[in-house]
């Protein structure tokens, strides 16, 4: 897909907005973060249908074949809306690594599922530390131990996105070979999966124990770590765009409370203890939406210096994300304090994220590798 | 040639980097005096082609000025894009006469006038609209009385642009008037005043029935206040975008931001860079900068595409941050060695001279509390602070 005009990417954005202020409200979160499954079905299939579900699969498999620049700017209004579902787990780390893989059979088969939303993937990569690198993966791979027989796979990976929900688990495995990837088919009984409790309510977290379970390799055996890398480029760059919205929602949200609430006669917004807070925060907010999308332009590029613009929006954002949720509570005073008021979910929102794919001094640390340090 | 006979498209902005590069073969050379070469930038119309084709401009778009800018920089040339950078120039342009403008605009871009800010006062730095300096015409001229104070720069100024009353018996905003003051008249006292950094760039002026040509009133009388607000947001952006750097790289004024220090060479030579603390500490300053100029870029092309962008303003309390963050992180960098100084000890010096040299631009211009009151009222719509001066005459206004 070709670069969009800025009216596509004004429509783009304004169709995903449209639709999630009308059914991703703060009540439709609410009922989507307390039920089973965490998150809406039939919006689920309404955003398959718009194109949002296959956003940067290939046209071929039946998405939208667009790339980092569109994901980007739909994220930020997933995230400022607080969107729940597995869009971060199917559509992008799942359809990114499928895409990733030199593997022309597994992408017929897997992407058009997961394009049209009729299939929830998800990738298995982090083991119980939760550290998103080679050194972090517990699952071994068995080669058949006879001809025409399966591969199994034995061993723990934990903080899955979404496990509970996916029909496909891409699994990132030790084997004689070195790391490879495979495709495990759910539910199966050599697989449990246990939810996991999350601080975020909005996520979906699980374990997955592996117990001798039956799984199809998927591209070059050995090289399945390279793989998991570039498609978690264009992860870190889906996170960024969530958590730039998040941050920037946040604070349109406090900003307007401090228009309206009185106190010794007087909008708190005039204080300048309230308003000082606001401005340092807009300049994080601001940083945050211009790294998440330097970042995606980058990667769209295949910009020379794409990894330390993608290591930078991610520590970036993260930090800016959590200082504009944390302080956005102090700045409201007790009413944030309550469950029903939504300052607490923004807070719960970016501290996941900033832990999600990494910590922000994992990244500050790879960044300063990326300059040459 | 002007803007409007090249298409501002794909295709127009291809023959304009054409024509500009084929004039910049033919006429730089980096051997040319400033002003010089300035004249030939001035006369061939590129110093800002954004202004209107009877002013030395183009009436050309910001893309096409970029296209200009980007060529020069190409051919390590200067002087172009001044339609946003010349604070001096913009603001005599925006309120000069033209009889005023044929006289001072062509000096100022060729750069030949040196120039200062006579605005902040004994009593009036955040609360400029409380100066007390005076003005009275005397027929086609005005007096001046009163005194000036932080003048960067006022010992070797031609003129300076001054703020001063004419009308005391209107509230504070209402009674001020904006000239163009001749600096070197017998009027004009300047006194240097010895700085933090051990320098002496800013002074005391001291105005004594100094007198100013009536053509140097820019905008109406009393109607000086709006000239300065477009004044300051020239000054503030621009402190937004460059500071100044170490003190040896420059001897005076700012400098581009790529001649910022370099933490991770500073780190690799004082054999610290694989300290862990040290490194997050670098991350983050580094960060800073770079956040600062992707904004800073967000910005331009959103004004481009004519959207109004709240990031413009954001710069400058930006750059105090960067400015005081990277300095703190030299000092861990360097240790016990900034306790000591001077030329033989040239990475000390310049940590201890950036760490007070940043205050330049947290205070400077506008202290960064006010650039947060402004962010808080005009970006994001914050109710102002109750002013109990704001709407009596500026006669019964208190003093210290
Ligand atoms: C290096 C340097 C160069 C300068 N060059 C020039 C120059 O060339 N020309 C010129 O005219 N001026 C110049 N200045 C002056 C500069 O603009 C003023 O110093 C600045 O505007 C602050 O004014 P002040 O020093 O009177 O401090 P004050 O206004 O007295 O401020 C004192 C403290 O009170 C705070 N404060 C004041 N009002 C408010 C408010 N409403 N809300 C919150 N906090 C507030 C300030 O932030 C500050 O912390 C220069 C200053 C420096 C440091």
């Amino acid at each position: 897909m070709t670069a969009l005009t800025v009216d596509e990417s004004t429509a783009l954005r304004a169709s995903v907005h449209a639709l999630l202020a009308d059914r991703a409200g703060e009540a439709q979160v609410r009922s989507a973060m307390e039920s089973d499954t965490g998150y809406d079905a039939a919006l689920w299939a309404e955003l398959a249908r718009l194109g949002i579900v296959g956003l940067i699969i290939a046209e071929e498999h039946g998405g939208s074949g667009a790339g980092p620049v569109e994901l980007e700017l739909v994220m930020e209004e997933a995230g400022a809306a607080l969107l729940c579902g597995p869009l971060l787990a199917s559509s992008v780390i799942a359809a990114a690594i499928l895409a990733a893989v030199d593997d022309s059979a597994a992408a017929a088969r897997y992407l058009p599922r997961i394009a049209d939303g009729s299939s929830i993937a998800t990738a298995a990569l982090t083991g119980l530390t939760g550290t998103w690198t080679p050194e972090g993966i517990a699952v071994l791979g068995a080669p058949p131990t006879e001809p025409g027989g399966q591969w199994v796979l034995n061993g723990t990976a934990s903080f899955v996105l979404h496990a509970q929900n996916a029909d496909l688990l891409l699994v990132a495995a030790h084997g004689p070979d070195g790391i490879s990837l495979f495709a495990v088919d759910v539910p199966q009984t050599s697989v449990v999966i246990t939810p996991l409790p999350t601080f975020d309510r909005t996520l979906r977290l699980a374990q997955v124990e592996f117990a001798g379970a039956a799984a199809s390799p998927i591209g070059e055996a050995g090289a399945g770590w390279s793989a998991v890398e570039r498609a978690l480029d264009v992860a870190r760059v889906a996170l960024a765009g969530e958590q730039a919205g998040g941050a920037k929602q946040s604070l349109d949200i406090t900003v307007d409370y401090a228009k309206v609430r009185v106190q010794f006669g007087r909008p708190i917004g005039s204080f300048q203890a309230i308003k000082h807070m606001a401005a340092d925060l807009l300049l994080e907010s601001e940083s945050a939406i211009s790294a998440a999308r330097n970042a995606a332009r980058a990667l769209a590029e295949g910009a020379p210096d794409a990894g330390a613009a993608i290591s930078l929006a991610a520590f970036a954002c993260a930090d800016a994300f959590t200082t504009v949720a944390a302080t956005s509570i102090q700045m409201h005073g007790g009413i944030a304090f309550t469950w029903e008021h939504p300052a607490h979910l923004y807070l719960r929102r970016a501290r996941a994220d900033a832990q999600l794919l990494g910590t922000p001094a994992f990244y500050r640390e790879r960044y300063l590798q990326q300059l040459g340090a | 040639m002007t803007g409007a006979l090249l298409a501002d498209d794909a295709s127009g902005h291809a023959l304009l980097g054409a024509e500009v590069r084929s004039w910049l073969d033919a006429h730089w050379d980096p051997a040319l005096e400033r002003s010089a070469w300035l004249g030939l930038v001035v006369e061939a119309r590129w110093a800002v082609p954004r202004w209107p084709a009877e002013w030395f401009g183009r009436d050309m778009s910001d893309a096409q000025a970029r296209v200009i800018a980007a060529e020069f920089t190409r051919a390590g040339a200067y002087g172009t894009g001044q339609d946003r950078t010349n604070l001096w120039a913009n603001t005599a342009l925006s309120f000069g006469t033209d009889a005023f403008k044929r006289e001072f605009v062509p000096a100022l871009l060729r750069q030949e006038i040196s120039m200062c800010l006579l605005y902040s006062e004994p009593g009036a730095g955040s609360d400029l609209a409380g100066i007390r300096t005076n003005a009275v015409r005397d027929g086609d001229q005005w007096v001046i009385n009163g005194q000036k104070v932080w003048t960067s720069g006022a010992a070797t100024a031609d003129f300076g642009m001054l703020v001063a009353r004419t009308d005391w018996d209107v509230p504070k905003h209402r009674g001020i008037s904006f000239f163009f003051c001749p600096m070197k008249q017998p009027g004009v006292e300047v006194r240097p005043l010895r700085q933090i950094t051990d320098e002496a760039h800013f002074n005391e002026v001291f105005l004594t029935n100094a007198v100013i040509p009536g053509v140097n009133l820019l905008g109406e009388e009393n109607d000086g206040w709006r000239v300065l607000q477009t004044a300051l947001a020239y000054e503030r952006s621009a402190m937004g975008e460059n500071a100044r750097g170490p003190r040896r790289a420059a001897s005076n004024g700012p400098v581009a931001a790529s001649h910022e220090v370099d933490l991770i060479e500073l780190a690799r030579s004082a054999g610290c860079l694989d300290d862990p603390v040290i490194r997050q500490d670098i991350a983050r300053a580094t960060a800073l900068r770079s956040l600062n100029a992707l904004n800073t870029a967000r910005a331009k092309a959103e004004l481009a595409q004519g959207t109004s962008s709240p990031i413009m303003s954001l710069g400058k309390l930006a750059m105090s941050r960067i400015l005081h963050e990277g300095a703190r992180v030299q000092t861990a960098i360097l240790g016990a060695a900034t306790l000591l100084d001077g030329p033989d000890h040239p990475q000390a010096d310049d940590a201890n001279f950036l760490t007070l040299n940043a205050y330049f631009t947290s205070i400077g211009g506008g202290t960064d509390q006010i650039q947060r009151n402004i962010i808080g009222e005009r970006v994001l719509g914050l109710a102002k602070e109750p002013e109990i001066d704001r709407e009596i005459p500026f006669r019964e206004v208190r003093r210290a």
